[in-house]
């Protein structure tokens, strides 16, 4: 069938730019599904190359492959999940999780029958529930069910619960403490990153006293609860699972930078730019928002930032946890003893280089994209594997 | 989220602070200053889903909302109201009413804050019997006792479920010394009892001194409008209040 379309090309020259481009996002999108097909076969999984699937390019393109993909990404065993307690009543959270969960009816496909909504709604609860049963230490948030129903709009109520409950010990941790401080941390990190892209939009939201509360159901529910079409949600969750917990956060910076110039047209008052900001407008570019994001985390990591803001990184749970979650997903197959001992040479071999990079204070963003990509070791790294290594600039943009 | 439709209610765009103005300054400071539409800012408080967001939907679109989600940290919904002939606008903020929101989230938001609304559901005796730790909080945030306030029992249309009686809420507000309404932002019919609660603040506040551009107010922070000492505000909200009760709700 390609090489018929690509016989048609030399014949017809009418044949316009955009034709030619989603001619190659099929085949890209096919050679994805493989390459991610492949990796899943492979034995043992190849959880790095399955990371930097998630963050490329239109993630990992379906829910079917996300099903097999998630529990992987997350270092999941579906065959061995704890049964459902019985007391999931009798929990302090509990009638909080029922009305929320009953006004969660957006979030359902528009399709659905009732009766399957409810069953939906019913495990939902359920999810929560055994998530805070089995951890007593969480606390439920306004904005979890948001992340819950994503999961169990993709997978079975078992493995939904199975796969928050990592998630909720780890990248979530922090906005499960019992009051929201760690949460506004994570918020204030907002403003240096927008500070160093455009050092005038900083000025202008804080002039106007714009405050971080705009996007805090975006961290708190991976974007869950504000925008409207669940692929754009299931491919940002593809992103994060594959990533740093503080992810989000550049996330939501990336979307800020990306209307600016609405917002430096606003009125400089709160009330109008936290009105422009937290709707957010239907059909963003979110392949490329989730690119600017992940360049954002490579020009200003967290650490860099943490140093400038005066903030106290350190008492993340959420960031100490993922390293040990990274560290254990590695250790989660038979041959991973060897596997590790490459990595180490290789990492090894890596750091020395980019010892030598980081000396170069300013050096150019692409010499660095250079370095993830051959480090290929932590989270958004992965996606700069992809990004430097081929034409992705023209990917996908035709469909 | 339904922002969008409170705003496009608003016939005003964004520069309603009298910017349209600014090239008829030639004639006199005066009028540049009269034309400047008076921002008023409202907080609605009260526990989870007691029906603030459809209380302030309600009000800023003429709507009752079809799908509502809980409200997570605060959204914004704004209207503008002729009132005998001044233009005034009532920004209204949609408070969280998870506890966890309001100890660190909401604080930034009662600054400046010029009336709040406290809601309670009548079918729900918890959600009235916090009503004093609202209260509270809201003494806690310095908010000037002069304020307006005014006590809200919602989901009247469920009246065969009620669990708290008028006279018990009644006596509540009178001790706060807050008017009390009750009314249903759900009811179609009451739709226009859920307006006369706002217009009924909206006099009160119109009522009050000059106000500053929220800018300006923003720069001078101590400084909070006073507008509870208008006596006549007062007493023209109360008896529109009780005009209301008798003819929009039967509670």
């Amino acid at each position: 069938m390609n090489s018929n379309h690509n016989s048609e090309k030399k014949t017809t020259d009418t044949k316009s730019n955009h034709e030619n481009y989603r001619s190659k996002d099929d085949l890209t999108k096919k050679q994805k599904v493989a390459a991610i097909k492949k990796t899943l076969k492979s034995d043992p999984v190849d959880v790095d190359r399955l990371r930097q699937l998630a963050i490329s390019r239109g993630g990992l393109i379906n829910d079917e492959l996300r099903r097999q993909c998630w529990p992987k990404l997350l270092n999941v065993n579906i065959y061995g999940i704890s049964k459902k307690p019985e007391n999931l009543k009798e929990h302090r959270d509990y009638n909080q999780v029922v009305l929320d969960v009953a006004r969660s009816l957006k979030r359902f496909p528009p399709g659905m029958r009732d009766e399957q909504r409810l069953v939906l709604q019913d495990q939902l609860i359920d999810v929560i529930m055994r998530v805070l049963v089995k951890n007593p230490e969480l606390h439920y948030y306004q904005g979890y069910h948001d992340i819950c129903v994503t999961f169990l709009l993709i997978v079975s109520e078992d493995i939904a619960f199975a796969l928050v409950d990592q998630l909720s010990t780890n990248h979530l941790r922090d906005f499960m403490e019992k009051t929201m401080e760690k949460t506004t941390k994570i918020l204030s990190y907002l403003y240096p990153i927008l500070g160093k892209a455009n050092p005038e939009l900083r000025e202008f939201m804080e002039l106007a006293e714009t405050g971080t509360i705009f996007c805090l159901s975006w961290l708190i529910t991976w974007f869950g609860h504000v925008l409207s079409d669940f692929r754009h949600v299931v491919r940002l969750y593809d992103f994060f699972l594959a990533c740093h917990p503080m992810m989000p956060i550049y996330v939501a910076a990336a979307i800020v930078l990306y209307r600016q110039e609405e917002v430096l047209q606003c009125e400089c008052d709160m009330a109008m730019i936290h009105s422009l900001l937290s709707k957010i407008p239907d059909g963003l570019p979110y392949e490329q928002l989730i690119s600017k994001a992940g360049d954002l985390y490579l020009q200003y990591p967290p650490e860099k930032l943490e140093q400038e803001a005066n903030l106290q990184l350190k008492k993340s749970q959420s960031i100490t946890n993922y390293k040990k979650l990274k560290l254990s997903s590695r250790s989660q197959e038979p041959d991973s003893v060897l596997k590790a001992r490459r990595r180490q040479k290789l990492k090894e071999q890596q750091e020395r280089r980019l010892v030598v990079m980081n000396r170069q204070e300013h050096g150019s963003r692409l010499v660095k994209v250079t370095v993830w990509a051959l480090t290929a070791a932590v989270g958004v790294a992965a996606y700069a594997v992809m990004y430097a290594a081929t034409d992705l600039n023209h990917w996908w943009y035709g469909h | 989220m339904s922002q969008e439709d409170g705003e496009a209610k608003t016939e005003a765009p964004r520069n309603t602070s009298g910017t349209t103005e600014v090239f008829e300054t030639s004639t006199t400071v005066i009028v540049e200053k009269k034309s400047q539409k008076r921002i008023f800012k409202i907080i609605v408080i009260g526990d989870s889903n007691v029906g603030k967001t459809c209380l302030t939907y309600r009000f800023c679109s003429g709507k009752f909302p079809e799908k509502t989600e809980a409200t997570i940290g605060v959204d914004f919904r704004e209207r503008t109201l002729e009132i005998d002939g001044e233009s005034i606008k009532l920004q209204l903020w949609d408070t969280a009413g998870q506890e966890r929101f309001r100890k660190s989230m909401v604080q930034h938001y009662y600054r400046n804050v010029h009336a709040v609304v406290f809601v309670y559901d009548v079918t729900k005796a918890s959600s009235f019997e916090n009503m004093p730790s609202w209260v509270d909080e809201c003494d806690r945030h310095h908010l000037n006792t002069d304020i307006p306030r005014i006590l809200v029992g919602n989901k009247c249309d469920m009246r065969d479920k009620a669990q708290i009686a008028t006279n018990v809420a009644q006596k509540f507000a009178d001790s706060h010394n807050m008017p009390l309404f009750e009314t249903s932002a759900k009811d179609d019919s009451a739709c226009d009892h859920v307006d006369a609660i706002f217009m009924t603040l909206a006099h009160k506040l119109k009522n009050s001194k000059p106000m500053m551009s929220p800018k300006l107010a923003g720069m001078v922070k101590n400084r909070v409008i006073n507008v509870g000492k208008s006596r006549d505000g007062r007493r023209l909200s109360q008896s529109r209040e009780s005009e209301n009760e008798k003819d929009m709700c039967g509670c």
